[in-house]
């Protein structure tokens, strides 16, 4: 024990950290040596992010200690951990667009002269050096950061954490997450490089091929418990990291669909997309939705799903390819024009993009309906009461009023009202994006039967979702997005989560 | 690559765009100083220089505001109410010196601590009800203003001290003293934003509050001084402004707020990083003023004066705001 206490690096011992009655973390233990890249997997909500914060000052633990260098860590104390040389490279970038290089680099960390005024050459001549000792890249201190590329950011928001020379351990939160595959290597390159300083590094991705490709050691975490520390050979064999994610127990969870109501026959698709391409993110997306088809859109954060979705929806700009709503090529250039397609969206930002929140849940009900319940522009307010009714009691909306404002429903319910609305229009193809995030368990179960029974009609869903149970138990089939491409499209019948996740968080293609 | 040719235009579309209420200004000028002679001449010159000293003193705190507030025309940092504090200031000085007999100094620390109160009403309205700042600052705006005319009565105020008729008519080494004036002022301004530390957080908050927050900055202290610097360029803008009216005169803040908001989003156009800067609102005061007296010069109807100006205001936010669009 002794010995281990004066070892060099971070020792967290049996960290705890509970919210309420859930337990977040239970017992975590974990050792980063200096010049380790330790990566750190699990899935969402398996406690990574807890983890995180408690590193980086934001929450206090409830049991366990940590050191650094045989130094303990002053949990829940940011700036104290900070000077102890712990970084964190969050996953947002937190630049400012019309800041230079160095005046980024420095931000809250400025040299200045005697006088107190900046120092200017000083501070462009150390962001240069620092650029080209520490990675051979010859960066302009000039160039203002919105003239760079995401990774060229991802670099200056790494110098950042890194230009007073005092880091020992640096936390990467998905270093790579928004970047193309070129660029994501340009930055795991980068950070490979730390590690001959002696730095010790948290990465926590998931990608698995990165974890595999960079990291010498690993924890993985499984609702809040170390459930194994994969060494690096056991890190190449993407299965079984991913067999420890998920364990077996969860198989159980979802039933698999038992029977569909795909229209079938040699007919054309309801929808059908050709080739799109933004120019920036979507690359050359091919797939079709046949009538009565509940099609899943699954992918890792940055992969392209919310692109693709947008795009559809006329709320992204596509540079080239088509879409075709029944043969029929649209020009889908607004959400107007999606709608009249016969589209409908349940966005992911239900609070801001789907609702109005103030309004009664009847009138949200109502809002994509409104000419059907007028004449000459007047709202034959009891016929729309009627209508709001009998979907409140068809879906089960809870609390069951239809004049209730939908601001003191919970997360589950507004969803439903949202179905409501367009379960009452002529949409055909229904795009969910993230349907269920959070929404509790019980709600769930009513949100995938609302989602089996739009399909009775010969009507089709698109869900999004970063829930791969979710998509395994309620789709037919499942789209794999990969940095911008589209790399698989794989039929649930006889897919296991394991198949789909090493697809997802792996990126291999899958043999069909 | 199609596609990038085709990025590669809309930017020069864009860049162009930007570009147009420079260009639209500076065929202006061209086209005055062929149509009057007199124009170009020194005399002349020397003449708009001197008139644009309140105006870009204003404008300076104007730049402060907007630096830390973020340059989004409706949501931004902005403050309208900055000429009509510097109206009000006027209104004290000469009340001070001419009814109420009181001492230079006095009267100078009442005129600071006058603008200070306003900045911080404005700050107050801002950071703690929430208001946006350009409701905030055109509501206080108003209130100023009849605060400045229950005090003078909507009377003319004529001023003769000699300290002011010195400060108007004097000069050193052939540089008259108003605008040796304004060089210290630019220059303190100059500093604080562009070269001191603290300016770069200011900056830093308007480019993002929550960026500047998780870098560990005092996004709400930082703010509250922006407020305050732009209280004391208005301060700082008392003394030109009562040297070129010659005393205080009702209706002065109107016309000064909107060449002030002009000058300032103007002066954006001449920066690479397209943000307001104290160069630019320098450049783009004279530039405003230049097209005043140069219209004058042509006699110009004083209402199609107004019209003029008033589209330049909608082609420079216009503008702005789709750079702004652009950005996101």
């Amino acid at each position: 024990m002794n010995n281990e206490k004066t070892q060099r690096g971070l020792i967290m011992d049996r960290m705890s950290k509970r919210f309420a009655k859930v337990t977040a973390l239970n017992a975590v233990t974990l050792t980063i040596k200096p010049g380790e890249i330790h990566g750190l997997i699990g899935e969402n909500g398996a406690g990574k992010s807890t983890l995180i914060k408690i590193l980086a000052g934001v929450y206090q633990a409830d049991g366990g200690t940590a050191s650094l260098d045989g130094v303990p860590i002053p949990l829940g104390k940011p700036a104290a951990i900070e000077a102890m040389g712990i970084r964190v490279i969050h996953q947002e970038l937190n630049l400012i667009p019309h800041f230079t290089v160095a005046e980024s680099v420095f931000l809250g960390q400025e040299t200045t002269r005697s006088g107190g005024l900046l120092n200017r050459k000083s501070m462009r001549a150390a962001a240069q050096k620092f650029f080209l000792e520490t990675w051979q890249i010859n960066l302009n201190p000039d160039s203002l950061i919105s003239q760079l590329s995401l990774a060229e950011r991802k670099l200056v928001q790494i110098a950042r954490a890194l230009i007073d020379g005092a880091a020992k351990l640096v936390v990467f939160d998905e270093p790579t997450a928004p970047l193309e595959v070129h660029e994501a290597s340009l930055v795991s390159d980068a950070i490979l490089r730390l590690k001959q300083q002696g730095i010790a590094i948290l990465y926590i991705s998931h990608y698995l091929n990165e974890i595999a490709s960079l990291c010498d050691a690993g924890t993985v975490l499984r609702n809040g418990e170390v459930v194994g520390y994969p060494d690096r050979a056991t890190l190449q064999d993407t299965d079984a990291v991913i067999r420890m994610m998920v364990g077996r127990d969860i198989d159980k969870l979802f039933a698999t669909r038992e029977h569909s109501h795909i229209v079938t026959g040699n007919e054309t698709p309801l929808l059908s997309v050709r080739a799109l391409n933004d120019g920036q993110q979507l690359k050359d997306i091919h797939f079709s939705v046949r009538r009565g088809e509940i099609v899943g859109v699954a992918g890792l954060l940055g992969a392209g799903r919310d692109v693709l979705i947008d795009t559809l929806y006329g709320l992204h700009k596509a540079a080239s390819g088509e879409i075709a709503i029944e043969g029929k090529v649209s020009r889908i250039r607004s959400p107007r024009q999606a709608i009249r397609a016969g589209m409908a969206l349940v966005p992911r930002d239900r609070r801001h993009q789907g609702l109005v929140l103030p309004f009664s849940a009847a009138d949200n009900i109502n809002l994509a309906s409104l000419p059907a319940n007028a004449t000459l522009g007047w709202e034959h307010r009891g016929r729309a009461l009627d209508k709001a009714r009998h979907w409140i009691e068809r879906l089960s909306i809870r609390p069951a009023y239809p004049l209730i404002p939908v601001r003191h429903m919970s997360g589950g319910n507004q969803q439903k009202v949202i179905l409501a609305r367009w379960l009452g229009t002529d949409a055909r193809l229904f795009i969910l994006d993230e349907p269920t995030l959070g929404v509790d368990i019980g709600a769930r179960s009513d949100i995938y039967e609302c989602t089996r029974q739009l399909t009775e009609q010969g009507r089709s869903v698109l869900v999004s979702s970063s829930d791969a149970t979710e998509l395994l138990g309620l789709c037919d089939r499942i789209l794999v997005m990969w940095r911008g491409a589209l790399i698989a499209d794989l039929p649930t019948a006889g897919l296991t989560l394991d198949m789909l996740l090493a697809t997802i968080n792996g990126g291999q293609e899958q043999a069909q | 690559m199609s596609s990038e040719i085709q990025n590669l235009g809309a930017r020069r579309l864009r860049v162009l765009f930007e570009k147009i209420p420079l260009i639209l200004f500076v065929g202006l000028l061209v086209w005055l100083s062929i149509q009057s002679p007199y124009f170009l001449s020194w005399e002349n010159i020397s003449r708009m220089l001197l008139q644009s000293v309140p105006l870009a003193i204003l404008s300076f705190g104007l730049v402060c505001v907007i630096a830390a507030g973020g340059d989004d025309v409706v949501s931004g940092g902005i403050d309208l109410s900055l000429p009509a504090i510097a109206v009000f200031g006027v209104a004290i000085l000469s009340l001070g010196l001419m009814e109420w007999q009181l001492s230079w100094p006095l009267l100078l620390l009442a005129v600071v601590i006058a603008s200070l109160l306003c900045g911080g009403i404005n700050a107050l309205l801002v950071l703690i009800a929430g208001l946006p700042p350009l409701l905030a600052t055109l509501s206080t705006s108003v209130a100023f203003t009849g605060i400045t005319e229950l005090l003078t009565g909507q009377r003319r105020i004529s001023v003769n001290s000699p300290l002011m008729v010195d400060f108007r008519d004097g000069s050193l080494l052939g540089i008259p003293y108003a605008l040796l004036y304004l060089a210290l002022v630019f220059i303190a301004f100059q500093v604080l934003l562009h070269h001191s530390r603290f300016g770069q957080h200011l900056q830093a908050v308007g480019g993002g509050k929550d960026m500047a927050q998780m870098s560990g900055l005092n996004v709400p202290r930082l703010t509250l001084a922006s407020w305050l610097i732009a209280a004391i360029a208005a301060a700082l803008a008392v003394m030109p402004l009562l040297a070129q009216g010659s005393g205080s005169s009702s209706g002065t803040a109107t016309p000064l707020l909107m060449e002030m908001v002009l000058a300032t989003f103007l002066g954006g156009a001449f920066s690479r990083r397209r943000v307001v800067t104290i160069w630019g609102a320098l450049l783009g005061a004279v530039l405003v003023n230049a097209l005043s007296n140069g219209l004058a010069l042509l006699g110009v109807n004083i209402f199609w004066m107004g019209a003029i100006k008033g589209v330049l205001i909608l082609v420079v936010l216009a503008a702005s705001a789709l750079q702004h669009k652009g950005k996101s």
